[in-house]
């Protein structure tokens, strides 16, 4: 009983995960939208994720992103003038946007997954983070990607919520080279 | 049907003729709508009929070009003086120069505006210039004046068909119309 009690203690403490911070140099956040069709890429110049991570340990671990909206850039210069607007990410009411994970887990091998809270444009959904972990030296990279409904953050409102010019969906990719914090 | 006699044009020069006119008055209109309509996703589904539009007319000229190349065309009335055929040759000249400059210089803006385009949101229009804000400002401009300058050369090209028909009494404008014997 003792030792099922030891265990069970271990199996719910957090574990010493060890703290990365990144560097970003070697990040990329990426989205792509779609426009009548296409793909339409774009990029948030400006990010921050810290991750506490053990990767035989996961679940002691977090993962907390920091995202300036105001940094996007969609490389078309007609289009980065619009998405400022309300109706799209509203540099001036949300100018950031932040994802906290509330539980790490391993999915198979390399695999992982941060489950949290996202917040964007002042809407806060539960989503998932899938994530592969690749570590070289003292370094270490995650990369991963993830699909969003641009209508459930309320970007592109009034006529834009139609999906038929810009599409519903938007993928989102990262990825983000870690140095030991 | 593919043949012209001397006197008359075939149904294949008439289908061209007409079908391709239809095609241009429509892509005039979509052109200036597009480019008035205040942002809203009916602007951007307005450039996509557009240029899709375009490609296709890009399309029936070569085809029209091909067989206009290699075909005899019907002679003008032996009685039309000098300058008038010569306006006939210079126009016509400068209709077809328009129709291939004109989807060529739109293609231009499109691909240096950077944005992605499929034609009729199914084939992806490859891109003949790499994005740059001033090369699609600069094209745009060029392609506003082509526009300009075709309106000029329709106006003569109908001005002149409805002369022959109404002053001069020819069958000019008559053996082209879609119901005259081919």
């Amino acid at each position: 009983m003792k030792i099922l009690l030891f265990c069970a203690f271990l199996a719910a403490s957090p574990v010493l995960a060890a703290d990365w911070k990144m560097d970003p140099a070697g990040s990329r956040l990426e989205f792509v939208a779609t426009f009548e069709k296409n793909p339409a890429p774009g990029v948030f110049r400006e990010f921050d994720a810290r991750l506490a991570f053990d990767p035989e340990k996961p679940a002691g671990g977090s993962l907390h992103v920091t995202v300036k909206v105001t940094s996007a850039d969609m490389s078309i210069p007609d289009v980065n003038k619009e998405i400022r607007n309300k109706d799209w990410f509203d540099y001036a009411g949300f100018p950031g946007a932040e994802f906290h994970s509330t539980e790490l887990r391993r999915v198979e091998g390399n695999r992982y997954a941060a489950r949290g809270t996202l917040s964007l444009k002042g809407v806060k959904q539960a989503v998932e983070v899938p994530f592969t972990w690749a570590s070289s030296g003292d370094g270490a990279t995650i990369e991963g990607e993830l699909t969003l409904r641009r209508g459930d953050f309320g970007i592109g409102l009034g006529e834009w919520k139609a999906t038929d010019t810009i599409g519903a969906e938007v993928k989102v990719k990262f990825k983000v080279k870690l140095k030991k914090a | 049907m593919f043949r012209n006699d001397p006197d008359t044009w075939s149904a294949a020069a008439k289908l061209f003729h007409w079908g391709m006119a239809l095609l241009i008055f429509a892509q005039i209109a979509l052109g200036l709508l597009a480019v008035s309509w205040r942002l809203s996703p009916t602007k951007l589904d307005l450039f996509v009929w557009h240029k899709s539009t375009g490609m296709l007319i890009l399309a029936l000229l070569a085809l029209r070009l091909a067989w206009r190349l290699s075909h005899r065309v019907p002679a003008l009335p032996l009685e039309m003086p000098a300058w008038e055929r010569a306006g006939a040759r210079v126009s016509h000249f400068l209709l077809y120069t328009l129709m291939l400059a004109l989807p060529l210089t739109g293609w231009v803006i499109s691909s240096a505006s950077g944005v992605p385009f499929r034609i009729f949101w199914t084939i992806p229009l490859p891109a003949v210039a790499a994005p740059d804000k001033g090369l699609a400002d600069q094209f745009a401009t060029i392609h506003g004046w082509l526009v300009s300058l075709l309106a000029l050369v329709l106006v003569a090209h109908i001005g002149a068909a409805l002369r022959h028909h109404y002053v001069k009494k020819d069958t000019v404008l008559a053996r082209m119309l879609p119901w005259s014997p081919s």
